[in-house]
């Protein structure tokens, strides 16, 4: 690790990154717009000049060179000495400010970025009070560029990173810059739509609020918003999100910075793949149902319920009878709390994976990012548990095969899937001849209106827990909401189901599995980044 | 209105303009072998597009970029950065003034007048007859000749007020006599193609 | 530049009748090394505006190559500048030649000369000498039987400035947006297409074939120190004979208006009230003695600057930028400066490109002041604010990419400096209240909103009513 000295202090910076990231990972806050680590330099909006030390031509003694050098487009060198505490850099800073602010509306009060704008804040840190300029702003038009997007040109400072994206990250190229000199705007050809699978993180990139997400367009304040950790459960790849909510719900998801896994970004997928939380068709209410008509059942006589039930099922024998069809959208601390409690009522109980939901193939991007088609986020998490466990294990298409023989007096089935997914005749078929079936899922579907005990689940932004990812990267998962009235924390319930007392955490749970499965001692939290690092 | 939404997602087909034709096509596809990578076409590509249609419409964009294999916005970024390229119909002769600091010492700024005054035009724009278009250029690097203008290929030098009128009245104020190269094409009139 | 006003100077023919091409198999027969080393020797200086050492600047190429390309600059858009232009029409073989000597010497595989857009009659003149070059077996494969190999192809530009600059250019030619390059990596390691590549003005490389056929002690006999061989000169504007002018380096300024081989003095018998000499973005010579201060004149501090020597070094001394292109134009004293303002304002602010903030922002910001005074709503404080925005942009402070922001901030921080009394005269003229009338067309907004510190004219930097004693500095 390199030593470097910004502004006399001196911080180890990671070896060939430029300058300008060494110093915002030392924290320092240099303003800047067109970098970002995971797109190429362009060095056009001269922001982030310094300073820099140059051995002089002549003696050879190292000087403050007279010119200004962009800290973005040079490498760290052991040794170095820079600055960008000095009148020339600040003076330089402040007349960058005031020309982006020359033509720009000043809208804030209606602008979505306002509260996490970069203009906002380089302004307040680095810009002048006043603008000098007295002429007339020109106003370029706002543009309808895609089915996810709004592009509000008079906001643009050109910084080109949207561009860069498509080009570089997304390889699509629907976006281009048009026009010369301070006529230059973004735009896409008409026709040809900002339109794929990773547009949403243009939106993120642009440091004001040109680019706009429909989704979250006038929808809320950002200061008024709780960030929460989240991995998104939308594929198996683990990509790490933020859910930005409040109290009245979850209002965007954002991408949380990875090392290991989607770095800078998200797929559209994970990024508009929460609104089946705040769905209205969603179960709210546990319903018992005893030979056809359903009744409704308080929870707290649930755990009771369900434990009688296999009691019920194993009667005299070990078990064989009851399965748990284990789903690859629970956390793996919930499925091993499921799992060893019915291990224990049950010994000789079938442990299955659930229904695990493909769609087409994996799609991979130039530089590296790929969306799974595997469209859950914890299959290898079941798979790692059902091997911990061992005994009789089978995956859905065993389950519903052995239901046909009648091999099961009872299943117990969590689902916890988006999107629909009893879709086949099969599926409803077999398991409506089991005697006891208990569902467990999110929306009402004909297996849940088969089912002698149907209990509504929580969704992902209601849980909290670990993913194992396609690669077998163990992430953690935060609550963002509390559980829809009516439906508890499908954590909460196992932990009432096994017969302990307060509360579900997750933590707690992991802790007592890493007893018996040592992968889960550590779990992966990818290192965050300082603000305005990237 | 500052604040309606333009609509670009959707290209309707009057929109589109004019497109290519295979021989058009066939000449931007001689220029393939003179250079590494396809996309080091495109300024030939839209020159000889441009000799054809008299602009470069949406249509030819498109095509141009598939031809050359690029998305179409990046044609579209290229013709809006040069200035020669126009987006939409000229007249069947263009007049370039230049308006740099030799041709308006020299009265430039008083034939650019007169040519509006002519014309019945403002800058980049075309005579109802279809006969004009008018633009001016930066430079046209023919300051000793001040002050200049192109007609179509014709570089019309020391142009004077009083002239005007016998130089637009002349049927062949924009041609010119050389020995053409056969890469480029004299304009042609709008809407014929090659 | 011999052939100008020959009959027939652009075909095969008439240049080889008079020793054209013998350069080239002088140098074909040379090692590729013998003639880099030639040319530093006779220290050949770029003709296109910054004077970098062209044997300098091929030494950079990488060794071990198998591709490199030549990228000759004819995007000849530096105003009043045409000498590349005269060159191309009347010697397009001396070009030719000096491509076919400089790209063996390069070792180039292919060489594209980059043509504005707006030189239709040059392409057809240029690309029927390169037919005729082709076909005398100058270019193509095994050139002359030395086992060389030279493809040689035009490519048209369309209009932009910016593309004159190298990294520019190469943008331009790979099929995108003129937008020049960072650098590192420069041009002779990464270039073109990602290849070592060379670029060189049409002069330069005309230059060439002269220097390996008459020698380096003729080419150090021309001109002086640092500023070595002969140079085109071009001077416009209301002088006698406008035109393109050969003479050694180092000729003064004055010479360039008056002297006979040159512009042959002013129209009418005017005087000169300003020279852009070296193109505009190098800056402005005062042509005429205006004093610097309000009364008298003053000998010691007030002359006109015409003895400014035309060479790389000298202009330095009068605050220019440097020779540029050698490419006068001369400003008559009739001619109100705020209109040469709005000119090179208007000039730079069409022409950036738009990829730095600074020249951007800054260059239309200019223009739109300039607009401003010229419309008579001038503010003394508008000066200051001219040479404060010039002095925050360009590529040697740091703050651009290019030198077209140098170029853009120069010319008015020069006319500002040095013309600032009659800027002030005419601040001083200006009727206030239709001076306040122009600035609300301008911009409404400002006036309809209330009156914040600084958004309005009257609180920065004073009012439109000065008098004339009170803008002297110091008196």
């Amino acid at each position: 690790m390199p030593k470097i000295i910004i502004d006399g202090q001196e911080i180890e910076a990671r070896a060939g990154v430029p300058v300008l990231q060494a110093a915002l990972e030392a924290g320092m806050n240099v303003p800047h717009y067109c970098y970002h680590p995971g797109l190429a330099v362009v060095a056009s909006c001269r922001l982030c000049l310094m300073e820099m030390k140059l051995p002089h031509p002549k003696t050879g003694e190292a000087v403050w060179a007279p010119k200004l050098f962009p800290s973005c487009q040079t490498p760290v060198k052991a040794g170095m000495e820079v600055r960008f505490e000095s009148d020339k850099v600040r003076q330089n800073q402040q007349r960058v400010m005031e020309y982006y602010l020359l033509n720009h509306p000043l809208d804030c009060p209606v602008c979505d970025k306002a509260g996490e704008c970069y203009l906002q804040d380089y302004t307040e840190s680095h810009g002048a009070a006043t603008s000098r300029m007295v002429e007339d702003k020109h106003k370029n038009p706002k543009k309808d560029i895609g089915p996810h997007t709004l592009l509000y040109s008079d906001r643009c400072v050109v910084c080109g990173r949207c561009v860069r994206f498509t080009n570089e990250i997304a390889g699509t190229g629907e976006l281009a810059v048009t026009n010369r000199g301070s006529r230059n705007e973004i735009d896409v050809f008409p026709g040809v739509p900002l339109d794929n699978p990773l547009q949403g993180n243009v939106v993120d990139l642009c440091p004001v609020g040109a680019l706009l997400d429909k989704d979250f367009l006038f929808r809320q304040r950002v200061w008024m918003l709780r960030a929460t950790r989240s991995v998104s459960p939308v594929d198996s790849r683990g990509q790490t999100i933020f859910i930005d909510h409040n109290e009245h719900g979850i209002h965007r998801v954002r991408p949380r910075y990875n090392d290991q896994v989607n770095e800078w970004w998200i797929s559209d997928e994970a990024r508009f793949g929460w609104h089946h939380v705040h769905s209205a068709d969603r179960l709210r209410q546990p319903v018992v149902r005893d030979g056809g008509q359903g009744a409704a059942v308080r929870w707290e006589e649930l755990p009771g319920r369900v434990r009688q039930e296999i009691v019920q099922a194993v009667g005299e024998g070990d078990g064989a009878g009851v399965a748990v069809v284990l789903s690859p959208m629970m956390a793996c601390e919930e499925a091993w709390l499921l799992a060893r409690c019915v291990r224990e009522l049950a010994p000789r109980a079938t442990l299955a994976l659930g229904y695990v939901p493909v769609r087409g193939e994996d799609e991979s991007f130039p530089r590296g990012f790929v969306i799974k088609a595997e469209k859950c986020p914890n299959r290898r998490g079941i798979e790692t548990l059902l091997e911990h466990f061992g005994g009789a294990t089978t995956d859905w298409g065993g389950v519903l095969h052995q239901a046909v023989e009648g091999a099961y007096k009872l299943v117990y089935v969590v689902g916890g899937y988006p999107d629909e997914w009893v879709t086949d005749r099969r599926i409803t078929d077999a398991l409506g001849k089991v005697e006891r079936l208990i569902v467990h899922d999110l929306f009402s579907s004909a297996l849940a209106e088969q089912a002698g005990v149907c209990l509504p689940a929580a969704s992902w932004a209601e849980r909290e827990g670990s993913f194992m990812n396609c690669d077998g990267l163990i992430q953690p998962f935060d609550r963002a909401l509390s559980p829809l009235e009516g439906v508890k924390g499908d954590g909460q319930f196992f932990w009432e189901l096994a017969g302990e007392a307060g509360l579900y955490r997750a933590a707690r749970v992991r802790e007592r599995m890493a007893a018996e499965l040592p992968a889960f001692a550590e779990v992966f939290v990818p290192q965050g980044l300082p603000r305005h690092a990237h | 209105m500052a604040w309606e939404t333009i609509d670009r997602r959707s290209l309707s087909e009057d929109e589109l303009g004019p497109g290519l034709s295979e021989a058009v096509k066939a000449k931007i596809r001689t220029f393939f072998d003179r250079y590494p990578t396809r996309q080091a076409v495109l300024l030939p590509a839209l020159h000889v597009a441009q000799d054809a249609v008299g602009y470069i419409s949406y249509r030819v964009m498109r095509e141009v970029a598939e031809l050359l294999e690029l998305p179409p916005a990046k044609v579209m970024d290229v013709v809006s950065f040069y200035t020669q390229f126009w987006t939409h119909p000229r007249g069947k002769k263009t007049i370039v003034l230049c308006r740099s600091l030799g041709c308006e010492l020299m009265g430039g700024k008083e034939v650019l007048a007169a040519l509006k005054e002519k014309l019945g035009i403002g800058e980049h724009e075309t005579s109802v007859d279809g006969e004009w278009s008018l633009m001016t250029e930066e430079c046209l690097a023919a300051c000793e000749h001040a002050p200049c203008m192109l007609i179509n290929e014709k570089l019309h030098k020391c142009v004077r007020v009083e002239d005007l009128d016998r130089i637009l009245a002349d049927p062949e104020n924009d041609k010119i006599e050389v020995v053409r190269s056969d890469l480029y094409d004299a304009p042609r009139e709008p809407g014929s193609q090659a | 530049m011999k052939h100008v006003g020959v009959p027939n100077s652009t075909s095969l023919e008439v240049y080889k009748s008079d020793g054209g091409y013998a350069a080239a198999a002088q140098a074909l027969r040379m090692k590729p090394a013998e003639i880099v080393e030639l040319v530093k020797k006779a220290n050949l200086r770029g003709r296109g505006g910054a004077g970098f050492p062209a044997g300098l600047k091929w030494g950079f190429l990488p060794p071990g190559r198998d591709v490199t390309y030549l990228c000759v600059n004819a995007d000849e858009s530096e105003p009043p500048t045409f000498s590349n232009r005269v060159l191309m029409e009347s010697d397009p073989h001396m070009l030719l030649e000096g491509i076919l000597i400089s790209g063996y010497a390069t070792q180039t595989t292919v060489a594209y000369i980059y043509m504005r857009g707006e030189f239709i009659e040059q392409f057809h003149i240029l690309q029927k000498a390169i037919d005729e070059a082709y076909a005398g077996g100058y270019f193509g494969k095994n050139i002359l039987g030395s086992g060389y190999d030279l493809e040689c192809y035009i490519h048209r530009g369309a209009g932009a400035y910016i593309c004159g600059e190298e990294t520019g250019l190469i943008e331009s030619l790979e099929g995108k947006r003129g937008w020049p390059r960072i650098k590192p990596p420069f041009p002779a390691v990464e270039g073109a297409f990602r290849q070592p590549t060379v670029v060189n003005n049409v002069e330069t490389l005309a230059c060439v074939p002269h220097i390996v056929s008459r020698g380096v002690d003729w080419w150090l006999s021309l001109g002086h120190e640092n500023s070595w061989g002969p140079k085109m000169y071009c001077v416009s504007g209301p002088v006698q004979r406008p035109g393109c002018y050969e003479g050694p380096l180092g000729i003064t300024v004055r010479d360039l208006i008056y002297g006979e081989d040159f512009g042959g003095g002013m129209l009418g018998g005017k005087r000169v009230k300003a020279v852009f000499p070296g193109g505009l973005s190098m800056g402005v010579l005062r042509g005429d003695v205006f004093p610097r201060n309000a009364g008298a004149v003053d000998p010691k501090q007030d002359y006109d600057e015409l003895d400014c020597m035309l060479d790389f070094d000298d202009p330095r001394r009068y605050g220019l930028m440097g020779l540029g292109t050698a490419a006068g134009v001369v400003v008559p004293e009739d001619v109100d400066i705020r209109d040469v303002l709005v000119n090179v304002t208007r000039f730079f602010g069409t022409e950036s490109c738009g990829q730095c903030t600074q020249c951007r922002e800054g260059s239309n910001w200019m223009r739109k002041i300039a607009g401003r005074l010229r419309a008579g709503a001038g503010r003394l404080y508008d000066l200051d604010l001219l040479e404060d925005i010039s002095n925050n942009m360009g590529m040697m402070p740091g703050q651009s990419i290019c030198g077209l922001s140098d170029g853009a901030a120069w010319p008015v921080r020069m006319l500002v400096q040095k013309f600032r009394r009659e800027f002030e005269q005419h601040i001083a003229a200006q009727d206030p209240e239709a001076a306040e009338r122009v600035l609300r067309e301008i911009n409404p907004a400002a006036y309809e909103l209330p009156i914040v510190e600084g958004r309005a004219t009257r609180s920065v930097g004073g009012t439109f009513q000065v008098p004339l004693d009170a803008c002297g500095a110091g008196e």
